[in-house]
């Protein structure tokens, strides 16, 4: 009689378990994704597909791994260049919002194309049947660089600077078509796909909120670091001039980084990108990443200055080992005015600046320019080159 | 097999069972090695307690001293202040008088500990939140807790960096084939 009251327990605490296990694990029904477009949105979701998508509990926290298909639809009457999805789990949650940007566009009224939506999102765990994903339309940008949207993840700027890249891309790769034919063309392909695989990998690590004693500090530095100086790469032609700038360098981590900015041009300016290499003690030199100025509140008149900096720390790796930072150098990489226009480096300012050549990869047009040569061939580039 | 309990190996360890119990727990050492290493245990801790007591940053001569004297200073003062022709107490260090100096002691040596031991310095305050890229995507780390993977990883990934508190990802999609940019952001948006 005991041994059966025992084994009943057993057999009971099995079936839980395994009730417990494909709860925390279960797929994505597409009655848990909301499509949230507004009235008068310029597109249409004709298919969505949910596909391998899982809702992943871990603790208290339910993670999305979403793998979904769609097909939007041009219902507007212009030309579409870009489209920014933004995937909500919470508005109000930690890595619960990210967005999906499809450069290179060039979809006309009535026509359709795909997204793919693969990431990660994170929401506490819910017991009510409501959606547990929202997907928004956060802008789509026009040929003509008109811009439709609530714009809530600053996606006409973004938008708006990788059309002016690809603008740019297209027009160098156009003239070398011009001047070289058929085998310069090639040879500038190639030359992307090379910049592409050298390019050196670097691992990056933002930390926020991080609080030192000073006896913590120096356990981990004993140094406690070193204040370095930024150098700067200067562009004749930009609107942006770098005056100084110094992050505090501790082996792997830079913190704090600030710089200070002059505007040079006639009109205000509401956002500036600092772009910044670090070189390491073996003289080899990596992207490591972005400054922007991301305060709302950041503006710049004109002919005045101001200073962008952060409070995160940063860290990066290279090969799973820490970076010895050395030096650290800084160049403007994206400007926008407060009249929306925005200003990106010209191809003669990175083309002059072998370090830039080396760290910076290829542009999402030159990217998809190259990607599309490898699967399809030259005849498929020059008719693409030609619908511009 | 059943074990002698803690107490008992702890007082065999010091000599200090009688000759019958001590006996029975010999013969249980002798099959036991389980007890036999407890009881090597409490051996060890034995010959280290006096050297503790030795220890100058613990100071307990110290304070064993100034309790001395304390407690010396008491019974002075009292007979300065007792009349002559007053009866002398009873026994008095019964009942709850008991309890109340056995308590006072207790208090002024945990004050000594207390008071004796340096101020704990807290060495990394870790009430972090971090994104990390990684060859599987992006790792999103909050305090001490477990990290999530947030955005999957794609072959040939650029990873950008945003100083601000967001990273993004640059790919070819396989099912689309197109370029496609991933943020993720640990920002209230």
């Amino acid at each position: 009689m005991m041994f059966s009251k025992f084994t009943n327990r057993v057999v009971l605490a099995g079936l839980l378990g395994v009730a417990t296990l494909l709860a925390q694990d279960a797929p994505l029904s597409s009655s848990s994704v909301s499509f949230d477009l507004p009235e008068d949105s310029p597109i249409a979701v004709m298919r969505a597909d949910t596909g391998t998508s899982r809702q992943i509990a871990r603790g208290a926290a339910l993670v999305l791994d979403l793998n979904l298909s769609l097909t939007l639809r041009n219902i507007s009457s212009n030309r579409i260049h870009g489209v920014t999805l933004r995937i909500v789990s919470q508005e109000v949650a930690m890595g619960g919002v990210g967005s999906v940007f499809q450069p290179g566009l060039n979809v006309g009224p009535g026509e359709a194309f795909p997204v793919h939506i693969s990431t990660k999102l994170m929401r506490p765990m819910q017991m009510s049947g409501a959606p547990v994903l929202h997907v928004n339309l956060d802008g789509v940008l026009f040929q003509d660089l008109t811009f439709y949207g609530p714009d809530k993840l600053h996606s006409r700027r973004v938008m708006t600077a990788s059309e002016m890249e690809a603008q740019r891309d297209r027009m160098a790769l156009k003239r070398v078509l011009a001047r070289g034919g058929n085998p310069a063309l090639t040879d500038a392909i190639f030359k992307i796909l090379a910049r592409r695989q050298a390019l050196p990998e670097v691992q990056g690590r933002i930390v926020r909120g991080r609080a030192l004693t000073n006896a913590g500090l120096a356990a981990i530095s004993p140094d406690r670091g070193r204040q370095e100086q930024f150098a700067f790469l200067r562009f004749p032609d930009g609107p942006i001039q770098l005056i100084r700038g110094s992050a505090e360098i501790a082996g792997s981590d830079a913190r704090a980084p600030s710089i200070e900015v002059a505007n040079l041009s006639d009109k205000a300016v509401k956002y500036v990108e600092l772009g910044w290499v670090l070189t390491d003690n073996d003289g080899h030199s990596y992207m490591a990443g972005a400054l922007p100025s991301s305060d709302p509140a950041f503006s710049l008149p004109a002919r005045a200055t101001a200073t962008v900096r952060t409070a995160n720390t940063l860290e990066f790796s290279t090969a799973g080992k820490p970076l010895s930072i050395q030096k650290v150098t800084g160049f403007v990489n994206q400007v926008e005015f407060a009249d929306g226009k925005v200003w990106v480096p010209s191809r003669q300012n990175m083309d002059s600046n072998p370090l830039l050549l080396q760290v910076i990869e290829p542009s999402a047009e030159e990217e998809r320019l190259a990607n599309l040569y490898v699967m399809k061939g030259f005849p498929a580039l020059i008719e693409e080159l030609k619908k511009y | 097999m059943r074990h002698p309990n803690q107490a008992i190996l702890a007082l065999h360890a010091g000599g200090d069972l009688g000759p019958f119990r001590s006996w029975l727990t010999a013969r249980h050492l002798a099959r036991c090695a389980d007890c036999r290493e407890e009881v090597a245990g409490y051996t060890e801790m034995r010959e280290l307690l006096p050297e503790l007591a030795e220890l100058p940053e613990i100071s307990w001569n110290r304070m064993a001293a100034e309790i001395k004297a304390n407690v010396r200073l008491g019974l002075e003062a009292g007979e300065c202040v007792r009349t002559a022709d007053m009866p002398l107490p009873r026994a008095s260090m019964t009942g709850w008088r008991a309890a109340v100096a056995i308590a006072s002691v207790v208090v002024m040596v945990g004050g000594c500990l207390m008071l004796e031991r340096p101020a704990p310095q807290p060495v990394h305050v870790a009430a972090e939140t971090s994104v990390e890229s990684t060859q599987d995507g992006v790792q999103f780390q909050a305090g001490d807790d477990r990290a999530f993977g947030l955005m999957n990883g794609a072959q040939k990934a650029v990873y950008h960096l945003d100083a601000q508190g967001s990273m993004g990802s640059r790919y070819i999609d396989r099912e689309t084939g197109a370029v496609t940019i991933a943020t993720v952001s640990y920002d209230v948006q």
